[in-house]
């Protein structure tokens, strides 16, 4: 480079850098005003600091109303008891497919407060209509679709009432593969708001405390008997652990057997891998996978979790966010476990000074390499007092995989992306049914936001959108590879993952240049295996279990 | 030649014994010193291994049985709490989990518990983890045949108190190992003291033997030096001595031969005239004594001509640049080499003895081109320099290194004669071939040799 000196001037070193990496071939256009989703968590926070102000709250793509269009759902936390000031609830936006969402929320007959934490969207009664189970301090809520366009509260009548915690993430799986969804439920700790701990900084003000302070609270694992009950099979099933402190949990296919595994993020507690036994129970092999500690043997404060196939390897790799000051931990299948990959891929160094919450495996680019986006947000205001480096509002990071090395290209793509924020929830979809895929991201006691993500790669695309017959009729756990021109990719249908929150369920595969692939194999959850060749992109394909493929008009 | 120089004497032995032994101990002391430190540092890494790192390792796994003990007496709480709303028996996987984790703690620890622990202590903490693991059987046999409140007692009876009483024996395992630990940084710390310790020790060791062996070999050297010069003034004085020796004894016999010889022939060829004057003209007799006449005549004339060469009376009588005008014609005329002579500056009268020496080293220069050089032409240059007296000879036939006798005594007393006149001579090969002879004389010794000592025959 003959002209590095002129790198000296700032100008010319931005130039120089924007001219030197390839740019990212998409943007992000912050649409949120624009498509009238007009949010406003509210954390409850009065001044008590009551621990789980910090920690809301989710949302979640689903299209319940099947019309084939993405919609969007808050979840909302409340005032405190005592302190009530404000009316608020969660929030379902209904997509009116122009780019612009109306505020359904009363209509739905979802307009209930409740302290929410997290999302999580399966169709559990096969009726073809998504439902919706809100995770909550106190009662969890499951909410059924009538499929008129309103939800009813079945949480006493489905068996899960009666029933006090501080859960997180849950998540729908079919992990007995009876063809019927089940549900796990993260939890915390032990927590109530009589039984606060005083914790503080400064030896008189009161602070939040760690979790530290708290005892754990099992997981809890819940039973479809398919008649619209459930049953808690918690303890039966091995996923009882009093002393774990979930926020995250996300599913995959670790031992490639066709039953799904779980993954749990724990905070300040090791991580769980619950391989599926295939008999109803899970056994916690974690410490043998390398995924329950950092490689320093080191319990990390694991927030938010996905599990994909991001090397195009076959095997799903994971990631998880940590809290500021550990790395994310960006682990690929290696044979016998996994292996922390996070420092030489550039994950690690450019997540060390943020606290990730929500993080998803998604296609941003559509190159054919999953890319990694992350919100980030700490749960101190105060912490630039304690340390310099780290502020409250972190900004969120995209990071795009080519060809296994990561970088941050959230200040390239526009959008006021990277402005810092208290993020937390984190959830894609292609609401604007152009292909490629966009990002919904929660804020704790701030706005939601949403970005669409505008190509300029000129990138095609393939996407399917899986209806189970026998299987799950989400085909939640199903396995889609796609074959092109010697390559591959693989992705799985999944609930859950990220933090608190739910993207969509169908699935999107970006083709690079590509105008077709050589074929896809379908793995149902089931156990059906189906496989179809030579497909155009630039379409959305459905596939109905043991009936064949049709094309879409679009996507 | 050396008969005169004394026998060498014990003191002149040469030193090879000497350093040879001081090289044998030298290297003693070092294989020495790195055997020792050798020794030292693998008994560092014992200590460091075999006790501080093993400890370390033990510790680690003390804690980790430590965190799960605090692990079971979390869960216990929780489960006496009944606030889970779930079975005692929803504990059993967690407990397995903790006990899995646990039992390989233990196997590992038991390999790295050091040494010191007694088979007593050995023997505890594993005998009161399986009595531990006992009761956690009991207490969720208890709860799986539905006594849940039986089971609960024996928690608080019986799991509690031994789990408390696992974690103070872990505890005091703990404390055990870091006061070990503690003890074997101590022998560290001393072993590193007594290294540098011998380490200072050797290198004052080394510094002095180094200094004793410079020393010795200084002395000897400077002795050597002593000797050398000793030889080579007695090796001069020795040459000097002969050369006098030689002049003297060519000038007594160039005399004699000059004077006596010379004056009896005279005399004989005078007396043979008269007797030759006495006989009758003509007659054999006359013709005879005419004859012997003319022989006594040529005689003469040879003593005379040999008394010359052997030392040219004219040098003494009409001085060295007179001499040579006459000695060279004379050189070319016997040997048929054509010489080449030219004379510079302002001539001065060169001493007698000086003039001796002068005029045998040409003779011997041109000796030396007669005899080697294998050309039929040379150049004779005498020039009279302000400060000095230059005399070069110079041929280019083959030169040196060929032929030349290199240590011919001619060669040796030429350079002696130069000494003996304060002078330098040098042999030079010019760049067309051959050599070049070149002696110089100062001055002052040109001009005074010889005035004190006026003859090297003087003796």
């Amino acid at each position: 480079m003959g002209l590095a000196w002129l790198s000296e001037w700032p100008l010319l070193k931005v130039l120089a850098s924007v001219s030197d990496t390839p740019h990212p071939g998409f943007k992000f256009v912050d649409v949120t005003e624009q498509a009238g989703i007009q949010f406003q968590h509210n954390s409850g926070a009065y001044g008590g600091k009551l621990l789980p102000e910090t920690l809301g709250s989710g949302c979640a793509f689903l299209d319940y109303d099947r019309d084939g269009w993405q919609d969007v759902l808050l979840v909302n936390g409340m005032d405190w008891p005592g302190h009530k000031q404000r009316h608020s609830t969660l929030r379902l936006y209904h997509n009116n497919r122009n780019g612009t969402f109306t505020d359904v929320t009363s209509r739905a007959g979802l307009d209930v407060e409740l302290y929410g934490m997290g999302v999580a969207v399966g169709d559990y009664n096969n009726d073809g209509f998504p439902d919706i189970l809100i995770t909550c301090v106190g009662q969890n809520r499951l909410f059924r679709n009538t499929g008129k366009r309103t939800f009813v509260d079945v949480t006493n009548a489905s068996g899960l009432g009666k029933r006090e915690g501080f859960s997180t993430s849950a998540l729908w799986i079919d992990y007995d593969r009876d063809g019927l969804l089940d549900l796990f439920i993260c939890n915390y700790v032990k927590w109530s708001p009589e039984h606060d701990v005083f914790c503080s900084l400064d030896g008189k003000h009161k602070s939040y405390c760690t979790p530290e302070a708290y005892r754990g609270q099992t997981c809890w694992l819940f039973h479809n008997r398919g008649n619209g009950t459930f049953e808690d099979v918690t303890a039966t099933s091995g996923i009882f652990d009093s002393s774990s402190k979930s926020l995250g949990v996300a599913m995959l296919d670790d031992d490639h057997d066709g039953w799904p595994d779980l993954l749990v993020a724990n905070d300040t507690q090791p991580n769980k891998l619950y391989r599926n036994q295939r008999n109803g129970t899970f056994k916690d092999i974690a410490v043998e996978a390398g995924l329950a500690f950092s490689s320093e043997g080191k319990a990390r404060a694991g927030m938010g979790v996905d599990a994909a196939d991001f090397k195009n390897s076959g095997a799903a790799g994971v990631a998880i966010t940590n809290f500021d000051n550990e790395m994310i931990g960006l682990y690929q299948a290696s044979g016998k476990g996994f292996e922390d990959i996070a420092a030489q891929t550039g994950v690690g160094l450019a997540s060390k000074n943020s606290l990730g919450f929500g993080c998803v495996f998604l296609d941003a680019d559509l190159d054919g390499w999953l890319d990694l986006a992350v919100a980030n947000g700490h749960i101190d205001e105060t912490v630039r007092n304690i340390r310099g480096n780290v502020g409250y509002a972190q900004p969120p990071q995209l990071f795009l995989n080519r060809n296994g090395v990561f970088r941050d290209v959230a200040a390239e793509i526009g959008g006021g992306f990277d402005q810092p924020k208290v993020g937390r929830g984190l959830a894609y979809a292609d609401f604007d049914r152009d292909g490629d895929l966009d990002l919904l991201l929660t804020t704790n006691d701030g706005p939601a936001y949403l970005y669409r993500n505008e190509q300029r790669s000129g990138n095609s695309i393939i996407r399917f959108r899986l209806v189970g017959t026998k299987s799950n009729r989400d085909a939640i756990g199903a396995n889609l590879r796609v074959f092109h021109g010697g390559a591959s990719q693989s992705r799985m249908v999944k609930g859950g993952s990220s933090y608190l929150s739910q993207s969509e369920l169908p699935v999107t595969f970006g083709l690079e240049r590509r105008d077709r692939i050589d074929r896809v194999v379908l793995d149902w959850p089931g156990g059906r295996t189906e496989e179809y060749r030579n497909l155009a992109a630039g379409r959305c394909y459905e596939c109905v279990e043991g009936k064949g493929i049709s094309p879409q008009d679009g996507f | 030649m050396l008969g005169g120089v004394s026998r060498p004497e014990s003191e002149d032995r040469t030193p090879t014994f000497g350093l040879l032994l001081g090289l044998i101990v030298t290297l003693s002391a070092v294989v020495a010193y790195s055997a020792y430190i050798t020794f030292q540092i693998s008994g560092l890494r014992k200590v460091q291994t075999e006790l501080v790192d093993r400890n370390r390792k033990d510790s680690l796994q003390l804690l980790r049985i430590q965190n799960d003990l605090n692990l079971l007496a979390v869960a216990m709480r929780d489960m006496i709490d009944n606030d889970e709303h779930y079975p005692l028996t929803a504990w059993s996987a967690q407990f397995e989990r903790i006990r899995t984790d646990l039992d390989d703690a233990m196997r590992r620890e038991e390999g790295l518990a050091a040494t010191s622990r007694t088979p007593d202590q050995r023997a505890y903490l594993g005998r009161e983890m399986t009595q531990f693991w006992d009761a956690v059987d009991r207490v969720f046999a208890l709860a799986r045949d539905g006594k849940e409140k039986a089971a609960r007692e024996q928690i608080q009876l019986s799991l509690q108190a031994r789990q408390a009483a696992l974690s103070t024996a872990v505890a005091r395992l703990l404390v055990q190992n870091s006061e070990s630990e503690e003890q074997a940084g101590q022998r560290i710390v001393q072993i590193y003291n007594r290294v540098q310790w011998q380490v200072y020790v050797f290198l004052a060791a080394t510094l002095a033997a180094i200094l004793l062996t410079g020393l010795s070999l200084i002395r000897w050297i400077r002795h050597l030096f002593a000797r050398m010069a000793k030889l080579s003034e007695q090796r001069s004085e020795l040459a000097q001595k002969l050369i006098a020796t030689q002049e003297s004894t060519l000038l007594y016999i160039s005399r004699e031969l000059h004077d006596e010889f010379g004056q009896i022939l005279t005399a004989m060829g005078s007396m043979l005239g008269r007797a030759g004057s006495h006989a009758p003209e003509g007659s054999p007799l006359r013709a005879d004594l005419q004859e012997v006449r003319q022989i006594a005549q040529e005689t003469l004339d040879r003593v005379r001509t040999l008394s010359q060469a052997l030392h040219p009376v004219m040098l003494d009588e009409a001085g060295l640049e007179s001499a040579l005008d006459w000695y060279i014609p004379t050189v070319e005329r016997q040997t048929g080499i054509t010489l080449c002579y030219e004379k510079q500056g302002e001539p001065f009268p060169v001493g007698g003895s000086a003039g001796v020496h002068i005029y045998r080293v040409l003779q011997e220069a041109l000796n030396n081109v007669t005899r080697h050089s294998g050309t039929t032409r040379a150049a004779v240059r005498l020039r009279y320099r302000p400060t000095a007296l230059e005399l070069e000879v110079e041929d280019h036939g083959v030169g040196f290194s060929e032929n030349f006798p290199r240590k011919g005594i001619g060669l040796v007393a030429m350079r002696e004669r130069a000494e003996l006149m304060g002078g330098q001579i040098a042999f030079s090969r010019p760049t067309a071939g051959g050599t070049l002879v070149c002696l110089t004389v100062p001055r002052e010794k040109a001009e005074s040799n010889g005035k004190e000592d006026h003859s090297p025959a003087g003796g």
